[in-house]
């Protein structure tokens, strides 16, 4: 298929100093828990996207010093000889693939806490950060900014040496150069701080000298936040931010600008609970609308569309399309649309799962849309090959086609099996995606900050996208609306069966803290019911409501939304120290809270409840359970825990001899049919299965690389080793 | 051997539309076809429509009363085979409609004749010619009739402008032409039923009326609605406004919504992004209102205009008051 | 209850075909094909019949090369009895008057209660095969049927007219009915059904075989194609100019004419 003409502006070249883009596609900057110490997670994962098309691929936040350690949130590194070296493979394998590398060199002060380094940070003024747990800085002086603009330096020399084609002095994301130029860190009264070109001295400073070392082989690049969003207390995009770009676009080839700081850095990666596709254009916009630079900007705002790309360069708002996240759902994206095979890209659908295990500090990447991700190296997976399963000859059917069964029935088709029937019993494929992607929406009306809620509908992308690729596979037949028994799947005449039947909401109030139903819980009533029950209006909700939740991620919350922008009472209670606890870790906790609060939802947490009776809820405090209240309501909601439906599974295992009699070689459970986990966990299983189908015992996982230190000598092919048998390696 | 023959279509006491158009495109042929230019009309009581069947261009009208009240499609295969042994026409022209094709083919098969359906433009090659789609319209035969002393062509509807209809004056004979039909009928009438409107279900939609991100807001969408609802179409959308959240995924038009083939297809505020126009674009009238005039739509679109979609709103309105 | 129904194999052109250059066809590498989605209503009505009936036959057959044996197949796998192929080369160039005409020398033999024709094929959609075929089977027909009930001699079908009307029409049997798309809910074929298709009998035989001569094959074909070529994407949409009430009057003129 060729390219659509229309997008070919996107693959023009452009000159960033002395480095050409090849075209108009950069992975900006993104955390993926690699660093400098899994190299090998770190050279595959960037190399996927560089031979997937993209014209320059970027470190994470590299820290130029032990005195910018982020432990336990992994960062790169570049203090020493062995960073080099291992930054290196990701400049090698980005070069042979034909893209440029970028190393965003970062310096934290306060926001970094060195709790491995057991550093001093230093910063501006003594100011404890808003951000870490208390972290305070030592304060500045003008030794301590020479030694500090000289770890900038020698970082920018050692990242040349390792074959960085792009060198960032990072301030966005308020770490330490931005912490000068903004009054809300800077309280200085001596030439680096007041006015400001005083603010704006120690950026100018670090990229000149930066500049000095390498400019003449490297791209000097600066991340820059235009806009802190705090209002008149910062920076603002019309007042000192576009003023800062005019005043160091002589020293920048590359402006590459966001919004926002990293105590809430959900501003800048947007979910799309509540931003939508390049959200950022009213800020980041303004600088190449106003005249502000001569230089080219490079710009994020979740960006997937070919087309909103086309429009954002055609109008002049940025020069560069920038990607993180859009980037790690589908590393072909540039390819696909040059070769016109739009309807291939994976479109990232901003649940955020991918920072969240960054967040959590330790895990690789994950995500939702590219069961890939995190696996390039570690398990030599590659998104767009899939080799043929030496046990193809086989037929398999899948039982259920939600986001499990989806995945791994459209990897064994492209495994080339001769047949794959994928069966749902409703009419719609996707499964609990259907109702859960209708969540999402409060009243419809402006949050107290930015972010109003959009709902989760981009989160149908999921189904949309493997339906599309089901509908290719020649050798996958999918059928709705039809329910199998036990006897069914065992005449059906596969030799393989997948059992991806998902789960239900418990009914009763069993719950990961007491370990016990809740007395007088039961959704077999009118007047409580399961979230599910909920969003498909099956019962109606009274005007007092009372959301239970014990489930840590957006289910409890969603419904507490749902029902108070519905003009109800809602009272929302938890038995854990926050609601959602995982939200903060996808960054949508701050505005999900502010729409809470807005909404008027009345929280309640270290909360458990012990008793329901109708019309009342007896709650105690989980600290001190003679702390008692009792919550008056029309309705009860339970989010309390879930449970896989996996009768049919225990039936078919039962019966061996049957299976066997009937010709079924393998039976196979995955998804939340095994255990109730969440969609990007539940897409991987099925993927992995699929993967490892033809492997002595697919049922279990094979191992993956270890990325860790070996006693004595070892080579990159002792880690390759560890790879024993997988079938499906794409590891060149 | 020559002429061209019309067959109208009646429906519960009113003549059918098309039947005009039918005449627009015999009378642009009739020239080179030669002869003269009948319209017939098989009816329980052709001749009230007979006045305005005689149009400018017509030569005769001719009505053969039906023994039975609503269409059978014997007795009007009996009747056209009257017709045509009568007239010896060269070309009959029928619509591509749920009643010709009910009988029609029959008469062409059953008598070795020429045919041909779904005809989108006609010419003359020494004998007819008949253009019309091959593969679901994305490629375009031409076809023609070699030995046949008489093609039936059933036109597609709405490709050609329906014919002034005559009122009482011209020049058109009026002939009653009496064929034996009782008797003839093989079915029979069991009576008519509207059909409920139930789920939504765009792909059985004739008339679409779709919006796109241009409609801005959720609150706004409820106002397309009605306009559909008075405007006799169905409300479908493109996917910004299912992403979003204001609107079923039932109604998604797009790849990876419902591929749809209405009669109509009015798209405003839809930019038309390669995966909504794989829905569509094979509706057979596309009409596209967009303030951008790049909007990649208008490359499929049959009539495009660039305003806004709520001003358009509001002249829809006014002109349905 | 003996049930015919006529399927067939439909090209479906994936978005990168090309035309064959001097117009008279598609390049083979653009085409692939599939059993069409109207025949899979139709014989679903057929089943649906033959099973209400407690015994009887379904029997599908095709007029297509070795291509539409996958069709015969995937309908000898959700449950037809028999399967029949007619072909022969010189069919090659058969409109639907032609295909009617060999349909019904392979119907005709079998003395059917019913005969069930997808309304259309979604490659050539003439709408016509169905009723030619009744044509020169000379049997009762109704076109366009979204809804059949049966008391075992006769029939009272729904048939689908512009507009969302529904007339209902009684028919008795033996007769031939076009059926439309979304009459029921076509059931699918298990893997073990389709590998058992295979063990269902198909017969393979010519026109010659059914009594059709080439000359008589030759006078049933009503149109030849001469031409195939792109559509004329030429000057994209007609724009309609003036004020917003000049376009909304042009558009309700339109929409007027198109919906009839």
């Amino acid at each position: 298929m060729a390219r659509d003409p229309k997008h070919d502006i996107l693959f023009e070249p452009i000159q960033i100093g002395p480095k050409t883009l090849k075209n108009r596609f950069y992975q900006v900057p993104h955390c993926i828990g690699a660093g400098s110490e899994k190299p090998g997670f770190q050279a595959y994962h960037r190399g996927m996207k560089a031979e997937g098309g993209w014209a320059a691929c970027c470190t994470e936040y590299c820290s130029i010093h032990p005195e910018s350690d982020d432990t336990s949130r992994v960062s790169a590194r570049i203090w020493d000889e062995g960073d080099v070296r291992n930054l290196a493979a990701m400049c090698d394998r980005l070069h042979e693939f034909g893209a440029l590398a970028g190393i965003e060199l970062w310096y934290g002060g306060p926001h970094a806490p060195c709790m491995e380094s057991r550093a001093t940070p230093r910063g501006p003024s003594q100011i404890a950060s808003d951000f870490e747990l208390n972290i305070f800085p030592r304060y500045m002086d003008k030794d301590d900014i020479n030694t500090v603009q000289q770890m900038y330096v020698d970082a920018a020399l050692r990242a040349r040496d390792a074959g960085f084609d792009i060198i960032y002095v990072y301030g966005a994301h308020a770490y330490l150069p931005f912490q000068f130029l903004s009054p809300f860190y800077n309280r200085r009264t001596d030439e680096y701080g007041g006015s400001f070109e005083n603010r704006a001295r120690f950026w100018r400073e670090s990229l000149y000298k930066v500049r000095e070392a390498v400019g003449d082989d490297c791209a000097i690049a600066s991340r820059f936040a235009v806009d802190h969003l705090l209002g008149s207390t910062s920076i603002q995009v019309g007042e000192d931010g576009a003023r800062f770009v005019e005043y160091c676009d002589d020293l920048v080839d590359l402006w590459d600008l966001t919004v926002g700081d990293i105590a809430e850095w959900g501003q800048n990666a947007g979910p799309s609970r509540f931003f939508e596709e390049n959200h950022e254009k009213p800020y980041t916009g303004q600088i190449k609308a106003g005249n502000h630079t001569n230089k080219p900007v490079v710009g994020v705002g979740r960006i997937t569309n070919p087309d909103t790309m086309v429009a954002i360069i055609k109008s002049g708002q940025f020069d560069i399309i920038g990607a993180a996240r859009p980037s790690i759902s589908d590393p072909f994206l540039p390819k696909k649309i040059e070769e016109g095979r739009l309807d291939d890209i994976r479109e990232c659908i901003g649940c955020n799962q991918c920072i969240s295990r960054w967040e959590i500090g330790g895990p690789p990447m994950v995500c939702t849309q590219n069961a890939t991700a995190g696996e390039e190296y570690r398990r030599g997976w590659h998104p767009e090959v899939f080799h043929p399963a030496a046990n193809r000859e086989k037929s398999v059917l899948v039982v259920g086609a939600g986001p499990a069964g989806m995945e791994c029935a459209m990897v064994l088709g492209k495994r080339q099996m001769a047949a794959v029937h994928l069966i749902d019993a409703s009419r719609e494929i996707g499964g609990s995606v259907n109702w859960i992607s209708q969540l999402g929406h409060s009243d419809g009306k402006e949050n107290l900050f930015r972010g109003t809620a959009r709902g989760l509908g981009e989160w149908k992308r999921v189904v949309n996208y493997r339906q599309i690729q089901l509908d290719k596979l020649k050798n996958v037949e999918l059928h709705t609306g039809s329910r199998l028994s036990a006897d069914d799947v065992l005449e059906y005449g596969a030799e393989i069966v997948i059992v991806a039947t998902g789960c239900h909401f418990a009914t009763d109030g069993m719950n990961a803290a007491t370990h016990a139903p809740i007395p007088g819980a039961d959704t077999s009533l009118d007047w409580q019911m399961t979230p599910d029950e909920v969003v498909l209006g099956s019962k109606p909700v009274g005007q007092r409501v009372l959301v239970l939740e014990n489930e840590a991620y957006f289910m409890g919350v969603s419904i507490a939304q749902k029902l108070a922008g519905e003009g109800r009472d809602v009272t929302l209670v938890t038995q854990a120290a926050d609601v959602a606890d995982y939200m903060h870790y996808t960054l949508e906790a701050p505005m999900l809270h502010r729409d809470l609060h807005r909404l008027g939802v009345d929280i309640h947490t270290y909360t458990m409840l012990d008793r329901i009776e109708p019309g009342v809820c007896h709650a105690y405090n989980v600290w001190n359970p003679a702390h008692t209240h009792e919550f008056e309501v029309d309705t009860v909601v339970l989010c309390t825990a879930r449970i896989s439906d996996d009768e049919l599974y225990r039936e078919l295992k039962a019966d061996q001899e049957r299976l066997t009699a009937e010709g079924i070689e393998g039976l196979y459970v995955i998804g939340d049919a095994s255990a109730p986990r969440m969609i990007v966990d539940s897409i991987f299983d099925g993927h992995r299965l699929a993967r490892e189908i033809d492997s002595p015992n697919p049922a279990m996982p094979l191992p993956f690389i270890r990325e860790r230190r070996l006693w004595g000598d070892a080579s990159n092919e002792d880690f390759r080793a560890q790879l024993l048998n997988t079938p499906d390696v794409a590891l060149a | 051997m020559a002429g061209i023959l019309v067959l109208a279509e009646a429906r519960r006491g009113e003549l059918r539309d098309v039947s005009l158009e039918l005449i627009t495109a015999a009378t642009e042929l009739k020239a080179k076809a030669g002869g003269e230019l009948a319209v017939a009309l098989i009816d329980a009581t052709p001749e009230r429509h007979a006045a305005r069947l005689a149009a400018a261009g017509v030569d005769e009208v001719l009505t053969v009363r039906s023994p039975v009240a609503q269409f059978e499609p014997h007795v009007s295969a009996r009747a056209v085979e009257g017709l045509i042994e009568r007239l010896r026409p060269t070309l009959v022209l029928a619509a591509h409609s749920i009643d010709a094709l009910g009988f029609v083919p029959a008469v062409a098969a059953t008598g070795g004749r020429g045919f041909l359906s779904d005809v989108t433009a006609l010419g003359w090659d020494d004998g007819p010619v008949a253009i019309r789609g091959a593969y679901g319209d994305k490629l375009v035969a031409e076809y023609d009739f070699p030995g046949k002393a008489t093609t039936l062509l059933l036109l597609r509807a709405g490709t050609f402008a329906p014919a002034a209809a005559g009122d009482g004056g011209g020049g058109a004979r009026v002939t009653e032409v009496a064929i034996e039909l009782d008797g003839v009928a093989r079915t029979e009438h069991g009576g008519y039923r509207e059909v409920p409107a139930g789920d939504v279900d765009i792909t059985k939609a004739d008339f679409l009326l779709s919006i796109g991100r241009g409609v801005e807001e959720k609150d706004n969408i409820e106002r397309f609605e009605e306009l559909a609802r008075r405007l006799g179409a169905t409300l479908s959308v493109s996917r910004p406004l299912v992403d979003a959240g204001w609107v079923p995924g039932a109604r998604q038009v797009g790849q990876s919504g419902k591929t749809v083939k209405p009669r109509v297809y009015l798209a405003l505020g839809i930019s038309g992004a390669v995966q909504h126009l794989a829905g569509m674009r094979t509706a057979e009238t596309i009409i596209a209102v967009n303030t951008d005039p790049e909007a990649p739509i208008f490359g499929v679109a049959h009539y495009g205009a660039v305003i806004d979609m709520f001003e358009l709103a509001d002249e829809l309105e006014q002109a349905l008051d | 209850m003996k049930v015919v129904v006529p399927v067939k194999q439909v090209v479906v052109l994936d978005d990168e075909f090309e035309l064959l250059p001097d117009g008279s066809g598609v390049d083979p590498d653009g085409i692939e094909s599939e059993l069409n989605e109207w025949d899979t209503f139709s014989l679903e009505a057929a089943l649906q019949l033959r099973d209400a009936a407690g015994d009887g036959e379904v029997v599908a057959i095709t007029v297509g090369d070795e291509d539409a044996e996958e069709g015969l197949l995937a309908a000898l796998a959700k449950g037809a009895d028999r399967g029949v192929r007619v072909w022969h080369d010189e069919l090659q160039g058969a409109d639907a008057l032609a295909v009617a005409r060999v349909l019904a020398g392979a119907v005709g033999r079998e003395s059917p209660d019913l005969v069930l024709c997808g309304v259309q094929s979604s490659d050539a959609i003439n709408s016509a095969t169905g009723i030619a075929l009744a044509g020169f089977l000379s049997l009762p027909h109704v076109a366009v049927v979204t809804g059949i009930a049966s008391d075992g001699s006769a029939l009272t079908v729904e048939r689908e007219l512009e507009g969302g009307l529904v007339e209902l029409v009684r028919v008795s049997l033996p007769a031939l009915l076009t059926i439309q798309t979304g009459i029921n809910e076509p059931r699918y074929a298990t893997l073990r059904a389709i590998k058992q298709a295979r063990d269902k009998p198909m017969e393979v035989c010519s026109p010659a075989d059914l009594g059709i001569d080439s000359a008589q094959l030759a006078a049933s074909i009503g149109a030849r194609r001469r031409r195939l070529a792109m559509p004329d994407r030429g000057g994209g949409a007609e724009i309609i100019e003036g004020s917003a009430a000049d376009v909304a009057a042009r558009i309700a003129t339109i929409v007027k004419e198109r919906m009839d």
